[in-house]
């Protein structure tokens, strides 16, 4: 692992408030962090999080922040969710369908370029609730696929002006939708307010 | 080649308290053929800490172990009080060694 210490970074992000466990998935191009977090951990634990990753880790790295609250995984009150996914190879076309409540929305976007084109939908269905959206699509890469076939994921999207990227981390039954739950998990905390 | 037992403690010889712990849930897991392995410490300055084997992500965290009363979980279960107890203490001391390590003198 293209980490400078291991243990050392596992103890300075343990040590932050209201962690309770650190994970690590490695890749050839990327050091993934996973840090766990209670109800008592700082608001900035993920920027915290992530400076130290990147003053241990040599190369990219992403983190992932799960928040735990008393009862489950902290769940943001205007949060959107993914309904439906659909991909036509005929055409060369992914479909997201995401719904905010009642309402719904979808983003389509060219199958050409790969698994970004699944970040893309989803920021094209995203932009119908948050219209202001500075993140563009970024990257989409499978991290892991575990022994059950399931695809572990890791999405990234850039705010071109603030230069300002976001990464988000999910699972799915394929990696297209692993992209599309991993670009909600990016954008999802960012766009609350919003909608 | 080293026993189970020797690449143990040699790790605790030369090793950190945390490459030490996840060294001895590695074993557990391999000596048992368990799918996995996790141990649960409360230790002062760090509050509860999950140890997860091969210092893996716990995801979604299914068995609830961010939640759970210090202990050893294991999958599938291992009724070895005596083991709990080593792996519980193991651990609590493993944080402790190393946070005393890492503050300057």
């Amino acid at each position: 692992m293209s980490v400078v210490s291991l243990d050392e970074l596992e103890l300075r992000l343990r040590r932050l408030a209201g962690v309770v466990a650190v994970g690590f998935v490695e890749t050839d191009d990327l050091v993934l962090v996973e840090v766990q977090a209670g109800p008592d951990a700082d608001d900035d634990l993920a920027r915290d999080a992530t400076l130290l990753a990147a003053e241990y880790v040599r190369g990219s790295v992403a983190v992932e922040v799960v928040r735990w609250g008393d009862g489950g995984p902290h769940e943001p009150e205007a949060r959107l969710r993914l309904v439906d996914l659909a991909t036509d190879p005929g055409v060369g076309e992914v479909t997201v369908r995401l719904a905010r409540g009642d309402e719904e929305a979808l983003g389509r976007a060219s199958t050409a370029a790969g698994l970004p084109a699944a970040v893309e939908a989803t920021i094209v269905a995203v932009r119908t609730f948050a219209p202001e959206l500075p993140y563009l699509p970024g990257w989409a890469r499978t991290v892991e696929t575990t022994p059950d076939r399931r695809f572990l994921v890791v999405a990234s999207v850039t705010d071109p002006l603030t230069r300002t990227h976001r990464r988000g981390v999910a699972e799915g039954a394929t990696p297209i939708e692993g992209a599309v739950r991993a670009t909600l998990s990016a954008l999802n905390r960012s766009i609350a307010r919003d909608l | 080649m080293a026993t189970t037992n020797e690449s143990l403690v040699a790790a605790a010889r030369e090793s950190t308290g945390l490459a030490t712990v996840y060294r001895a849930l590695d074993d557990l897991v391999d000596l048992y053929a368990l799918d996995d392995a996790a141990v649960v410490v409360d230790v002062p300055g760090f509050g509860r800490q999950v140890l997860h084997a091969g210092r893996r992500p716990l995801r979604r965290d299914e068995q609830g172990l961010h939640a759970a009363e210090p202990g050893l979980y294991l999958e599938p279960p291992l009724d070895d009080p005596v083991v709990s107890r080593l792996m519980l203490a193991l651990g609590t001391l493993a944080l402790r060694h190393d946070a005393g390590a890492a503050t300057p003198s």
